[in-house]
């Protein structure tokens, strides 16, 4: 493909480039450094460099971490650069930099992770309760306190037969229990590297949670995974076989994604090395496109049917779930994909993060996870349907406390991916697209995926779940609650302490300081 | 009837002056802290028991009150021409009111017969005192009035109940099951006791509470038993899942306006039981479960029913401490009393030695002030106790929980 012309820069205009200065700088303290050259070595980004017997700095740190981390003598600091632009309060230093960006390259803005946009967290204007006297806390540590939960379509009722129950027909599908409410969210091989899927998966397995597999099918190595994989099928269908259908645990149409709602997905050909190309049967080296909607799909009626063509190649086993994005009208949408037959619903709201994706659409659609989960459980109950489905929720989960506020607003399942990567050595650069992850997670080079130990990556996951369910059965012990199921959608457990009451009507959250009623 | 003396550690002029309200639903919610009692009483041959019997029963529990509620359910208390009616009874805080709600019931069936609940004045007992008034009423189910027409007896009535309590006020339908009738107010346990002059019912079956919903204001038409069709409940505790149930219960139709958790407790017995066609102790389950390694270690036909219940109901599952009697009057009159799965409230049962009365209750010295030599025992938590007139005893509180059902 021929270059568009205004992408195209001279010499001359080069120098329009320069006046974006970098946010980061490494600070190398040379009486300690050895002269290892570790640190050039460790940079992915190129931003080091060997000259004249010593490192230099040649510019472009992401502040990825890596070399202070990894050099030996601990002489690296990496430092904040002072932005030398003259102050200006609306066209701040992001946007200026934003429009040179564009100037020069004539493109959309690509960017990784949630945004960065300084949107106040709705979870931390949230207070949790604890039980008093009347009401007695339990104290996990002597008392049981439940927090296994279960994915799938429920009945809405038990019938008692001579020989044992029956569930009302049209209601009742497959289920899959986990330990706790968390499942990983789809993190696709390709967006990760090899390494950093298997430690997800091996976590997954080891905690006895799901984790989804991201889009583009399952490699074969990890099929010894399968039964605690949540196997994505996106519109692209890459790698969606008989066999993925038949072996994963359950199985889910994405819709939409939180960081790029109304978006599919793209993996860029110079990273579909050998192993994609096998994974999602593409030839080596072209774009996978998912495109924005499925081709198939353009009502509810047509989801439903999507949805009934899964459930019967999978025969019925598994369940089938459904991701959308959090957009305005996610209510409505989501009472249309419960109608439409999906046996759970996740939910990604817009600070979810992403391998790459449109600044311009990850920063500025959307609809926060705790606003969206609140109106969507009100929906669905108002229409009878809340206890037939599983609700999941995603998209800024950073803790126990954000996982347990999400389910008091209304969600079953906490669903984690940027937290996960944090665990594994993300430092949420927010240079994924690039594909140049100096800790080897967002990258396909096998130089660099060698850097992610995966027992190590799984071992480090695994701990952070279990320290959060851990967290969970503190905090619900201290409400006086002892099984999860008593917490989802318990909404009287909340209080709003932020500055827009507006929003906690909407969440159907009292505030600080009302009582019961 | 006792005196005043007997709410010992709380009397009258100890309490805040806060008002009390009768059918009207009070403006706001207040906090009162102290302890709760629930007694109940059945006679599994037919026999009938004095309504003293059971304010004897509940009102030596003295500690477990405070004077802002307390009341009654009865039983198999009507002559035989009113048993197969239902029996509404309100509280009325005026007469347009009751005006209103006899348009409304005429709207959708028959008032057989109606007529003012005896009630004495008693000097101690704070004013307001509602109107308690009792209608005899057969729903028409053809009645175009109706939410769904052809529904029905009982979901008429639901209907009614529901229609009156959310939309008439300063009316409230207390109670309105067949044969059985609920009798409270704002007052100590003999206070309420001597204000219906309880003395003048006998009944197959009583239930009682003394003591106010802890997280809500005095008032008539909030204090125990909350009723629906012929269910009413006592319940001694706090629901921490309050939001959750109330959620599934409104799922179904039902409409929350008593401002307590044991109204949804009330509406899940009957949504379980008597829309779901579950036995008791199978909804028992649902509503206090046990533990997942304990149905993990159940035979696999209990661990797929014990299964599949946590999955469906898992919004019928009453988390916190309680201890409930849990009343019915049909098909046969029965009491069920269970407390939470990990018994956090205190619960008692109790047989008297001709084998013909069971007891339940918080404490043993209510079940000794009736019956000195009853032989008395506790359940295992979440377990119910389930007695039922005419076939006596059907479950201790210490068998596997589907036992006689699987
Ligand atoms: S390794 Fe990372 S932090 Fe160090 S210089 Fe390179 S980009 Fe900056
Ligand atoms: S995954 Fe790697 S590239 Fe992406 S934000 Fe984290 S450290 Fe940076």
């Amino acid at each position: 493909m021929n270059a568009p012309a205004h992408a195209s820069l001279d010499d001359k205009e080069r120098v329009f480039d320069r006046i974006i200065p970098d946010k980061f700088r490494p600070i190398i303290d040379r009486n300690a450094c050895l002269n290892c050259k570790r640190c050039v070595k460790e940079c992915s980004f190129g931003a080091l460099e060997w000259k004249d017997d010593r490192v230099v700095y040649k510019g472009g740190c992401v502040a990825c971490q890596r070399c202070s981390a990894m050099c030996p003598a601990r002489c690296i600091e990496i430092a904040t650069v002072p932005s030398g632009l003259p102050p200006h309060a609306s066209y701040t230093e992001r946007v200026r930099q934003g429009i040179n960006a564009q100037a020069s390259s004539g493109g959309v803005l690509l960017c990784s992770c949630g945004t960065d946009m300084p949107y106040g967290m709705i979870f931390d204007d949230l207070i949790l309760d604890a039980a008093q006297v009347t009401n007695p806390s339990i104290d996990p540590l002597r008392e049981q306190v439940e927090t296994r939960t279960y994915v799938g379509r429920r009945s809405s009722r038990v019938m008692l037969s001579g020989d044992g129950y029956v569930t009302e027909s049209d209601g009742s599908g497959p289920v899959v229990a986990m330990d706790m409410p968390i499942m990983f969210g789809h993190i696709s091989l390709g967006a990760v590297s090899y390494n950093c899927q298997r430690s997800l998966f091996q976590a997954a397995k080891d905690l006895n949670i799901l984790a989804g597999s991201g889009e583009g099918g399952l490699h074969a190595d990890f099929l010894q995974f399968a039964d605690h994989i949540n196997g994505e099928v996106a519109s692209g269908r890459f790698g969606v076989t008989p066999e993925y259908l038949r072996r994963t645990a359950a199985v889910e149409i994405k819709v939409g994604q939180g960081a790029k709602p109304g978006h599919g997905g793209h993996l860029p050909g110079e990273k579909v090395s050998d192993l994609i190309s096998q994974t999602r049967m593409i030839p080596l080296g072209t774009d996978a496109l998912s495109p924005y909607p499925h081709h198939d799909i353009y009502s509810i009626e047509d989801l439903q049917q999507l949805i009934a063509a899964l459930k019967e190649s999978v025969e019925y086993r598994v369940p089938v779930g459904v991701k959308i994005a959090a957009v305005h009208n996610v209510a409505a949408i989501a009472s249309g994909v419960v109608r439409a037959g999906a046996d759970f619903i996740t939910i990604d709201g817009f600070r979810g993060g992403t391998g790459s994706t449109p600044r311009v659409i990850r920063d500025h659609a959307g609809l926060p996870i705790e606003v969206a989960t609140a109106v969507v459980d009100k929906r669905l109950n108002e229409e009878g349907l809340r206890n037939r489905v599983t609700v999941c929720a995603g998209g800024s989960i950073r803790s126990a406390a954000d996982m347990i506020k999400v389910i008091a607003l209304g969600a079953d399942v906490a669903m984690v991916c940027t937290s996960a990567l944090i665990a594994m050595g993300c430092q949420v650069c927010q240079s994924c697209h690039r594909g140049l992850c100096a800790w080897g997670i967002a990258t396909q080079r096998p130089e660099l995926t060698s850097r992610l130990d995966p027992e190590i990556g799984a071992r480090r996951v695994t701990r952070l779940f279990h320290a959060w369910n851990e967290e969970l059965k503190e905090v619900m012990g201290a409400m006086g609650i002892d099984a999860v199921e008593s917490l989802v959608g318990n909404r009287d457990r909340l209080r709003y302490f932020g500055p827009n009451q507006k929003i906690a009507e909407v969440m159907g959250v009292k505030h600080v300081g009302e009582g019961w009623g | 009837m006792r005196s005043q003396e007997q709410g010992r550690g709380g009397g009258r002029n100890d309490l805040p002056s806060l008002p009390s309200y009768g059918a009207a639903r009070p403006p706001g919610l207040e906090y009162i802290m102290g302890g709760c009692g629930i007694a109940g009483t059945i006679d599994v041959s037919g026999g009938k028991m004095s309504g003293e019997v059971i304010s004897r029963m509940l009102t030596t529990m003295r500690e477990r009150e405070n004077g802002l509620g307390s009341g009654y359910s009865a039983y198999g208390l009507f002559p035989e021409d009113l048993k197969d009616l239902y029996c509404l009874q309100f509280f009325f805080d005026d007469e347009n009111a009751m005006c209103c709600v006899e348009e409304y019931l005429k709207d959708r069936g028959d008032i057989v017969k109606d007529e003012r609940v005896p009630t004495r004045k008693v000097p101690s007992m704070r004013p307001p005192y509602p109107i308690v008034w009792r209608y005899f009423f057969q729903p028409d189910p053809l009645s175009s009035s109706y939410l769904i027409k052809g529904q029905g007896p009982d979901e008429c009535v639901v209907d009614v109940v529901m229609g009156i309590n959310n939309g008439i006020p300063n009316a409230m339908c207390v109670s309105s099951g067949k044969d059985m009738a609920v009798f409270k107010g704002n007052g100590y346990s003999y206070e309420v006791a001597e204000f219906y002059e309880l003395g003048r019912y006998s009944a197959q079956m009583w239930l009682s509470h003394s003591r106010f919903p802890t997280n809500t204001p005095g008032w008539w038409a909030g204090a125990h038993p909350i009723s629906l069709l012929d269910w009413s409940v006592c319940h001694n505790g706090e629901i921490t899942s309050y939001g959750v149930n109330k959620k599934l219960v409104e799922m179904h139709g039902y409409k929350c306006s008593l401002l307590t958790d044991t109204e949804v407790v009330t509406y899940l017995w009957d949504l379980l039981v008597r829309r779901h066609n579950l036995p008791p102790q199978v909804a028992a389950f649902a509503l206090a479960p046990r533990y997942h390694d304990e149905i993990e270690r159940m035979d696999p036909k209990s661990r797929a029913l014990a299964e599949q219940l946590r999955i469906t109901y898992k919004e019928a599952f009453l988390n916190g401490p309680f201890s409930i009697l849990v009343g019915r009057g049909q098909p046969d009159i029965t009491m069920i009393a269970m407390a939470d799965r990990k018994k956090l409230r205190p619960l008692l049962f109790g047989r008297s030695a001709d084998n013909k009365r069971l007891f339940a209750a918080s404490e043993e010295c209510a079940v000794r002030i009736v019956e000195e030599d009853a032989e008395t025992w506790v359940g295992d938590p979440g377990s119910p106790m389930i007695a039922s007139v005419g076939k006596g005893l059907i479950r201790n509180g210490t068998e596997a929980p589907f036992k006689g059902v699987l």
